[in-house]
């Protein structure tokens, strides 16, 4: 098993190519349980960002600034009395939600952190995503059917139908993502195409725009912008997010699908959503924003450059925990605030400690890939959370109207067109031999 | 696990409602996030489209009319602070104005320019919990506390002048009890300057925002012959293209000395009602600046006798509430009791116009008519 | 730059708008939550909160002179204001003194109606007790005045 272990440490394939079992189990585990610690944080993140937008603090009473917020409210989902209405279907119901999330974290296997940081890379990774997260809206009408009521069926009904409707236009979106990565010229203008090479692999997608020395979003300005735009929308009306949240408004008469949930059941739910937001963020950020890719690699190439940008994360880290250690110091002296005190000071030093632990070379050269792509995520959560802030929410049918009359138009033109302008060599030299 | 039961045999209906195989029959019932208070409504559905709406009121009725009846005059004040808690000192001036007109005096005239200045104080912070409400319901959670938060500067000066920020009891029959405070007028100004802003914010947001037109434009049109129909008044017929504001028609205090202009809507749909209300906030502030700035020195108190013991006789005095007008009936019988408090509430018969606005719209729009009324409950129901 | 209107809506400026204004309110300086109970706000010298019974500084001698108008002002009645004649000077003598918070509107008819310094609406605002008993206070009570509390937790 030693074998096992210290064999992988020096290839450049993801374990499940490289068929290492342990390193595949070790990966599914962090990336797991990194999802799930991850979804709580993002629970405090959204509380806090959420309360900022809106002038307010957010949670500060349960720990220090509110950390441990999350774990309060999970202890309080657990101990929630499980309640089953009366004449629900008790398979079904119970199955719901472990459905939802099966599904949410199996499109997380194919993510890929870095160059060979995922947990396996197939062939057809992109198209297996989309698949298993298409599997997912069948969750939500088990949930819906199994509760016996008619609210949460009406819910689960608006749910799914909005969720497949936009994954008519993010797969078009998607699809133009993928014939950019057939192009052979370079940079932002580069087009040619060789058949046969285009991919679905997410580790290859990443791979050819660093060969092509350009994000795919910045690929045949505005076209890559607009797909990228095209995907932005549409994942958030995938994820039922505001302003695309009516079906789980809670000012609305239908409260949604999970409306006879609660407590632990409605902790999955909420659970696979999160992790929903998750893979369709790393699903944008790999097509689109370069993976794993550090900023400018073209711009700033060199090695000198790239010895400078992989400070960047524990130099991130280090002002991260600076920030904490300066708000816990200046807490008002309180005496029911030193315990809080000591608590942030004691998380302040522990993230400097990680901090510095990412300045060790061996650590440094390991970890950039999966902090750019983190940072990459991250960015895409914010922007959900800042769109739930400033935004109204559609009606049902504006939203159904925005879905099928004008982003799977605009997906189909972009499409056609990027497709068009990659075989601009191709096209010319075939106008120019009918002319010859 | 247990199972409960609830016998809903007794959950019936008047008899109105028949549970058709195409009508379903939806409660909205008074505990609800979006009805601003407790309001009851029963919707006839066909599918997502509303044939019919009935509101059931009265959950928050407190018998005010029939405490003003063993009230004197001035300890009947306070009560009325409390119908309309969104907007008291416009409560308490109607009423005040009601009672010197039956006793035959006129507030002095700084005592009018103060009231002047409070009662459109109190109308933009009206607006503002309109605005913020209104936004939520329709899913945008901001705008709530942005607005919250300036109605807050409001609510200092309230409490800077007359002790409290929502029951405010701010005026005596007569005048004014209170003096205004060191440095009211400089904070009255510096308030005007520091909200303008803040309103174009709230544009900024919603206006052109394309989400909020589309759930706005073309909701719940009421035109200005079924507005005058139903007696509806204030921004709701004045978005209905109808001008017609009692500041103007039938000029009460000091109105008629300021220069300002009474915002007008073409359609009469919801959009055009938001729009009227943010501009009416504008010219409220229009109106503050002239006011402090001409505000006369002088008595505060007209000689009003320290038992009010008006003359026999009836009097029905309404004013621009910031929901619409706002009426007082007063009936004298020549003690220092009333005989017969009646106020004519804006939201009440506001209310009834729910049902026409409501017709062939979908279920999410109801909540949005609901908001753009500016119906409170504590005024529906007294 | 006024673009067409086809060019605003398609660039989404509109939306753009409205996200500027949501993410210039974080910065922490426009953070307006007074955090309570180590926060506590500004009351005004004018708030109508928990009466006071006034008492004379030198004398010790309370300020009140049974004259019963605060009781006769109060909408609710719940003021009973208890005395005796002195012999003596022939005056009233407040004996006993009781105010119903409970059903107190906090109006400030008494404040307003008492002849002298005496009933006098303080700047307290925390009222709330475990017993309905606590809310009707006493002559004591109200002469002690406001006891604010102190948070330790």
């Amino acid at each position: 098993m030693l074998n096992q272990l210290t064999s992988y440490l020096n290839s450049n394939q993801t374990p499940g190519q490289a068929g290492n079992m342990l390193w595949v189990l070790i990966y599914i585990l962090v990336v797991f349980g990194g999802v799930s610690l991850f979804v709580m944080v993002m629970n405090w993140v959204e509380r806090k960002a959420l309360a900022h937008f809106q002038i307010r603090l957010g949670p500060m009473r349960v720990g220090p600034h509110g950390l441990l917020q999350p774990i309060a409210d999970a202890l309080k989902l657990f101990t929630k009395e499980d309640v089953m209405p009366e004449g629900a279907d008790k398979a079904i119901f119970w199955s719901a939600p472990v459905w939802v999330v099966l599904t949410g974290f199996t499109t997380l296997i194919v993510v890929p952190f870095g160059m060979t940081h995922a947990v396996t890379d197939m062939n057809i990774g992109i198209l297996y995503m989309l698949g298993i997260s298409s599997l997912g809206v069948l969750g939500i009408i088990m949930a819906g059917w199994s509760s016996n009521s008619h609210y949460p069926l009406l819910g689960s009904l608006r749910s799914s139908a909005q969720m497949v409707s936009y994954e008519v236009a993010m797969g078009l979106a998607i699809v133009s993502a993928i014939v950019m990565t057939s192009f052979t010229g370079l940079g932002m203008y580069g087009a040619g195409t060789t058949p046969g090479v285009g991919t679905l692999s997410m580790i290859e997608i990443v791979k050819a725009q660093q060969a092509q020395h350009v994000w795919f979003v910045f690929k045949f300005f505005p076209l890559g912008f607009m797909a990228f735009g095209i995907f932005a929308v549409a994942m958030v009306a995938e994820t039922n997010r505001a302003p695309f949240d009516l079906p789980e408004a809670e000012s609305e008469l239908v409260a949604g699908f999970h409306t006879e949930y609660s407590g632990l059941r409605w902790s999955l739910f909420m659970l696979a959503e999160y992790a929903g937001m998750v893979a369709v963020s790393s699903i944008a950020t790999t097509l689109w924003l370069g993976g794993w890719l550090r900023p400018f690699p073209n711009l700033l190439p060199g090695s000198t450059w790239d010895l400078a940008f992989s400070f960047v994360p524990g130099l991130t880290i280090l002002f991260v925990a600076a920030v904490t250690i300066r708000q816990a110091l200046k807490m008002p002296q309180h005496p029911a605030l030193r315990a809080n005190k000591i608590g942030m000071l004691g998380l302040g030093l522990f993230i400097a400690f990680l901090g510095l632990v990412l300045f060790i070379p061996g650590v440094r050269v390991r970890v950039g890939d999966i902090f750019w792509f983190c940072l990459k995520v991250g960015f895409f959560i914010y922007l959900y959370i800042w769109y739930r802030a400033t935004f109204p929410r559609y009606r049902f049918d504006q939203l159904m109207k925005v879905g099928w009359k004008v982003l799977l138009p605009l997906a189909l033109g972009v499409l056609i067109v990027t497709g068009v302008v990659g075989l601009t060599p191709e096209l010319t030299a075939w106008v120019k031999g009918l002319f010859a | 696990m247990t199972t409960n039961r609830v016998n809903t045999d007794d959950w019936g209906d008047r008899g109105t409602t028949v549970l058709d195989a195409n009508e379903l029959v939806l409660n909205m019932g008074p505990q609800h996030p979006s009805t601003h208070g407790v309001l009851r409504v029963i919707l006839k559905l066909d599918g997502e489209k509303i044939n019919g709406t009935e509101c059931v009121i009265g959950y928050l009725h407190r018998g005010v009319e029939k405490i003003g009846e063993n009230r004197t005059y001035t300890q009947f004040a306070p009560y009325t602070d409390r119908m309309d808690y969104v907007a008291a000192v416009s409560n308490g001036m109607g009423y005040c104005e009601a009672v010197e007109k039956l006793l035959n005096v006129e507030a002095p005239p700084r005592a009018q320019y103060i009231r002047v200045i409070m009662a459109e104080l109190q109308r933009i912070a009206s607006h503002q919990v309109w605005l913020g409400t209104h936004a939520l319901d329709i899913g945008a959670m901001t705008p709530l506390f942005y607005t919250f938060r300036d109605r807050e500067e409001i609510l200092k000066i309230f409490e800077k002048y007359c002790g409290a920020r929502l029951t405010t009891h701010a005026f005596r029959i007569g005048g004014c009890q209170y003096e205004t405070y060191e440095g009211f007028e400089k904070e009255v100004l510096k308030f005007c300057d520091f909200v303008e802003p803040k309103i174009g914010e709230y544009e900024a947001l919603l206006t052109t925002n394309r989400i909020w037109v589309e759930r706005t434009k073309g909701i719940g049109i009421l035109n200005g012959a079924d507005c005058k129909a139903l007696g509806v008044t204030g921004p709701v017929l004045r978005a209905s293209g109808v001008k017609w504001d009692l500041r103007k028609a039938q000029p009460y205090e000091a109105y008629a000395k300021f220069d300002f202009e009474i915002p007008v809507g073409d359609h009469g749909d919801t959009y055009d009602r938001y729009l009227v209300r943010i501009r009416e906030m504008y010219q409220s502030l229009r109106i503050i600046r002239q006011a402090v700035e001409g505000l006369p020195e002088g008595p505060i108190m007209a000689k009003v006798p320290k038992i009010i013991k008006p003359p026999v006789g009836e009097i029905y005095h309404s004013i621009e509430a910031p929901k619409g007008e706002l009426g007082y009936f007063l009936v004298s019988d020549g003690s220092t009791q009333p005989y017969r408090t009646r106020i004519r509430p804006p939201s009440f018969v506001n209310l009834q116009a729910l049902d026409k606005m409501v017709r062939g719209m979908l279920m999410a729009d109801v909540v949005a008519v609901i908001g753009t009324l500016d119906i409170v409950l504590g005024e529906v129901d007294r | 730059m006024t673009l067409p209107k086809i060019a605003r809506k398609f660039l989404l400026l509109d939306l753009l708008k409205g996200l500027s204004v949501t993410f210039r309110y974080q910065a922490p300086k426009e953070i307006y939550t007074e955090q309570y109970p180590l926060e506590r706000p500004e009351i005004a010298e004018r708030y109508r909160g928990l009466p006071r019974l006034n008492v004379n500084p030198e004398t010790g001698e309370t300020l009140c002179i049974a004259c019963d108008l605060c009781a006769k002002a109060c909408p609710e009645h719940l003021i009973v204001v208890e005395s005796e004649r002195d012999p003596a000077t022939k005056r009233k003598v407040l004996t006993n003194y009781t105010y119903d918070v409970s059903r107190c509107m906090f109006c400030g008819l008494c404040e307003e109606a008492c002849s002298t310094d005496a009933l006098e609406l303080t700047q307290d605002y925390e009222i709330a007790q475990f017993e309905r008993e606590g809310l009707v206070l006493d002559r004591a009570r109200l002469e002690r005045g406001p006891e604010p509390t102190v948070y330790t937790r």
